[in-house]
């Protein structure tokens, strides 16, 4: 997504071979994240989404906006990790666990409002692409994503 | 989930086109897409359907429209199944001759 304006709605969507609780840990405990989404431990308490770096840090803090585990996970974005991304207006990303027949789920990740954001939709776009088959080959294998 | 799905889908030239145009501006309706193809719009929703399925194309209501939004995802995974794999020893064949010829040049 280089020569292009990045996409202000971008929507993702994979199946893993997990059970829909099993992707919920993974997206929401610090333990998962670390192995695949950039090495960011990701806390999520008082209405708070939390994210650190390897040096502790802070990566993103942002508002919680719907949370119904194992299914549907809603909060802000904005990228503490770069300083032009900070200054950024807030989008939002949406995770959603559909289970499937034969032991798959279907996740959905809906990064949106990026009106304001277009530095953030721009880095995101590879980002989310990584973060998504980082977790999605974790979870099959047990192993994080080499390379 | 199903790299044939991937494979046969992207076997298609309108159904390539209909990803390029979805690549440039993405959240598109049916007859937005319908307008750029010299095709019935049945055509066009037998194309996307396809691409659908595949997991290529993601369907998402927006108050009466449905909108229709390129998921590069299975893309990236056979990619990282198919290209990666015969690149990298691509990569390394001609590293190794570079070092060869340098250890006996």
């Amino acid at each position: 997504m280089t020569t292009m304006t990045a996409q202000t709605t971008q929507v993702y969507q994979l199946f893993i071979r997990a059970t829909p609780e099993q992707v919920w840990d993974a997206i929401t405990k610090s333990e998962f994240t670390t192995r695949y989404f950039f090495a960011s431990k990701v806390e999520m308490s008082n209405g708070r989404r939390r994210a650190y770096g390897p040096d502790g840090e802070l990566w993103g803090d942002s508002a919680i906006l719907e949370e119904d585990p194992p299914r549907r996970l809603v909060h802000e974005w904005q990228g503490l990790y770069d300083p032009e991304l900070a200054e950024e207006e807030t989008s939002r990303v949406t995770w959603e666990i559909e289970p499937r027949e034969g032991g798959y789920c279907k996740l959905t990740l809906v990064h949106d409002q990026l009106e304001g954001a277009p530095k953030t939709a721009e880095s995101v776009a590879g980002g989310w692409m990584l973060v998504l088959s980082g977790l999605k080959t974790l979870l099959e294998t047990g192993e994080p994503l080499v390379g | 989930m199903d790299d044939d799905q991937v494979f046969k889908a992207l076997a298609d030239p309108t159904r390539r086109h209909l990803l390029d145009r979805l690549f440039e501006r993405d959240g598109r309706t049916l007859t937005e897409l319908e307008s750029e193809l010299e095709m019935t719009r049945f055509g066009v929703m037998k194309h996307l359907r396809i691409l659908e399925v595949a997991g290529l194309v993601v369907t998402r209501r927006q108050g009466r429209e449905k909108l229709h939004y390129l998921n590069p995802v299975p893309i990236r995974l056979i990619h990282d199944r198919w290209i990666d794999k015969y690149t990298e020893r691509r990569v390394s064949a001609l590293l190794d001759l570079k070092k060869e010829l340098e250890e006996t040049g």
